[in-house]
């Protein structure tokens, strides 16, 4: 592993500094807020879980946190150093450190390429070694993440779907990275072979001390497997803290309504009904509410709401929150419910 | 097209005709050996082997199991809508005590959308582009019911508002590109139900939505099911949207029925090796951070289907015996498995 592995910055393995990526409509005249101000630090070996509704930028996010995508405004720091100010060659060899995987494994993998071939070729776009020490580490790789090396000459349609994002695992793996954004890398598989895939991530985590963000719209999923967990929510961060809490003890009226939405697979008599449903949908990144984002489909919403953009502060040690009302006990009242009472 | 109102009229009365007193009701749908098999280049390849169940008036079934394991097919076969070249249906496939597996095209055409109706995953390729939302609506009911132009646009007006979509009279004359991904799915609800048929067959209905999306969507179903006894399937892979959409699930494992259950038992003690194992496998139920279950290998395919138990090369319960053919056997008067181990196993389920 690089020399850089030890040096650790305050500022984390990943810093993301007042974030904005813009993207003008197609007819030019507006521009859609993608990420529209976000603020947060990954700390290394740790898993940083990602969760929000389609629309709210984590996409778009997780390849601007591999430099797929400059930023507009603010930056994104690489254990301290901003990838926009390397040069070619620096760059190059810096960003084997920080990879991704996508979501979909078939789209990911060249079909005419063999299996071998495309977890190989980080390896001959890096220059490293000569073909025969390239495939015995490919197939090293193979096995490392449960494929038999009689996979290794096949072609993609001859695997599994759950053996494809394997595939795509294993060529990340080769380079050795240091972060690896998984972008929504399990959704496509069935319920039965996710666990796998999983534990392998969970695996792979302790062997080679890798630091994951891990993009999903899966609750279950995402609150199973992450240290700390952000929310997303129209370009912004509406809630950053421990895993545990923000899955138990959620601070923002909008991530308790997510996870009140998340059906549960529980018999009736064990089923707390206390489903939160909001209203309509997401609104458009072209032109979003003003003041709080979240205000449109808030069941706790007031005036302030619509004036004034709530600051993103702490209110636990560690647990940020991104709404005036919010405080260390949870989010605000239900507006019904507050009027039912009084 | 007034003969196929004619054939509705005849079905519709015999159906009201239906005592509905005491004990078990006459089944709404029977489907008994139901047998698909699709042609290919080598031969008859089947895809599912001796479906059976049936679907009581009003009740709300989930039909589950992973990718490949028939229940798209099976939900399309009901209505006919596989392609009748490639396709060989055999069994049969009682609606009201009329055999659909047999109907002639033009008296299934009257079954379609009339007292059959069915939605899809993704609205956006089943709605028409250059259509306004409401004249598809609109043509759903015409199509069965010999109404005006602006009768079946108040029938389309009042359907949208029925699915709550707000402003229904604005939201009639736009067309599905101006509709987010949920008021399209309420469209399509709108046009399946227009008819108030008895069967609603929804096919993935909310695996393109988001999930505060999905919650508006099977709470929509749920209560729209509630209110005009309308019969829901509803094929899923997520065990918990079973859970809180329907009565009673049927799991399908490589082209057959290995267990079919009321929602509550079912959850609580699986009496199937792979029913279990669907229930374990989902991360919410795992202590956190903790290793996952899962279901060793994979499905086997069609073409290769082992003799016996098709579960069984995946199955930690397997022992000799296994590889004899298993028939679905009753456990209690409304459960049945098809596991001859059943009886004896005792199987985790979502609840520990």
């Amino acid at each position: 592993m690089s020399s850089a592995q030890n040096h650790t910055s305050d500022s984390g393995i990943l810093a993301v500094r007042d974030l904005r990526i813009l993207f003008p409509t197609r007819d030019g005249r507006d521009t859609v807020k993608a990420i529209d101000g976000m603020d947060f630090e990954v700390r290394a070996g740790e898993t940083f879980g990602i969760i929000g509704e389609s629309g709210s930028g984590k996409t778009t996010l997780g390849r601007a946190l591999v430099s797929l995508l400059p930023p507009t405004h603010g930056k994104i720091l690489h254990d301290g150093t901003d990838p926009v100010t390397l040069g070619t060659g620096a760059f190059r060899k810096h960003r084997r450190d920080y990879q991704i995987i996508f979501q979909d494994p078939n789209a990911a993998l060249n079909p005419r390429m063999t299996i071998i071939d495309s977890v190989v070729e980080p390896l001959e776009i890096m220059g490293q070694g000569d073909n025969a020490s390239r495939r015995r580490r490919g197939i090293e790789v193979l096995e490392r993440v449960g494929l038999a090396a009689e996979a290794a000459d096949r072609y993609p349609h001859q695997l599994s779907g759950g053996q494809k994002q394997r595939v795509n695992i294993a060529r990340v793996l080769t380079l050795r990275p240091k972060v690896i954004v998984c972008d929504e890398v399990v959704a496509a598989l069935d319920v039965s072979i996710r666990g796998d895939v999983l534990n392998l991530f969970a695996d792979l985590q302790r062997e080679f001390g890798l630091t994951y963000v891990f993009i999903t719209h899966d609750i279950s999923v995402v609150s199973h497997i992450s240290d700390r967990i952000a929310v997303t929510y129209l370009g912004k961060l509406m809630e950053l803290g421990p895993a545990e809490d923000v899955v138990e003890h959620p601070l923002h009226p909008y991530t308790r309504a997510l996870l009140s939405a998340e059906p549960v697979p529980l018999p009736s008599h064990l089923r707390v009904d206390r489903r939160i449903i909001l209203e309509g949908e997401i609104p458009s990144p072209v032109a979003p509410p003003s003041g709080c984002r979240f205000r449109t489909r808030c069941p706790s919403v007031q005036p302030r709401c619509t004036e004034e953009v709530p600051a993103w502060r702490d209110v636990k040690p560690g647990h940020r929150v991104a709404c005036h009302f919010a405080t260390a006990d949870g989010p605000p009242p239900d507006n019904q419910k507050a009027q039912r009472a009084s | 097209m007034t003969d196929a109102i004619d054939i509705f009229a005849a079905t519709a009365s015999r159906a009201a005709s239906t005592p509905h007193v005491g004990g078990s009701p006459r089944p709404l749908l029977e489907v008994r050996d139901l047998s698909l098999s699709f042609a290919t280049a080598n031969g008859a390849l089947p895809i599912t082997r001796n479906v059976n169940f049936t679907i009581a008036p009003g009740e709300r079934v989930g039909l589950v199991g992973e990718s490949g394991c028939g229940k798209t097919v099976t939900g399309l076969s009901l209505l006919r809508l596989l392609p009748p070249q490639s396709a060989r249906i055999q069994g049969d496939i009682l609606f009201n005590g009329t055999n659909l597996a047999t109907l002639s095209p033009r008296r299934m055409r009257a079954v379609r959308g009339r007292e059959i109706a069915m939605i899809f995953q993704e609205p956006m390729s089943a709605l028409d582009p250059v259509f306004t939302v409401g004249d598809q609506i609109s043509e759903a009911y015409r199509v069965h019911f010999p109404v005006s132009r602006p009768e079946g646009r108040e029938r389309a007006i009042a359907a949208l508002r029925e699915v709550g979509i707000p402003a229904p009279e604005r939201r009639c004359d736009e067309y599905p590109h101006q509709l987010s991904g949920g008021m399209r799915q309420r469209v399509m609800i709108a046009m399946a139900l227009i008819c108030k048929p008895k069967l609603l067959v929804a096919d993935e209905p909310t695996t393109a939505l988001d999930v505060t999306v999905q919650a508006q969507i099977t709470d929509l179903l749920r209560s729209l099911s509630e209110r005009t006894g309308t019969a829901l399937i509803f094929i899923t892979h997520d065990l918990g949207v079973v859970a809180e959409t329907c009565t009673r699930m049927i799991t399908m494992y490589a082209g057959e029925v290995v267990e079919d259950a009321p929602v509550d038992d079912v959850l609580t003690r699986p009496r199937h090796p792979y029913t279990s194992g669907l229930l374990r496998s989902l991360p919410g139920l795992s202590k956190r951070r903790g290793v996952l279950a899962s279901i060793p290998g994979r499905v086997p395919s069609p073409s290769a289907m082992p003799a016996g138990c098709r579960f069984r090369s995946r199955c930690t319960h397997a022992v000799a015996g296994c590889e004899q053919s298993q028939p679905m056997i009753e456990i209690e008067s409304d459960r049945t498995a098809r596991c001859w181990r059943a009886p004896e196993l005792v199987l985790p389920g979502a609840v520990n």
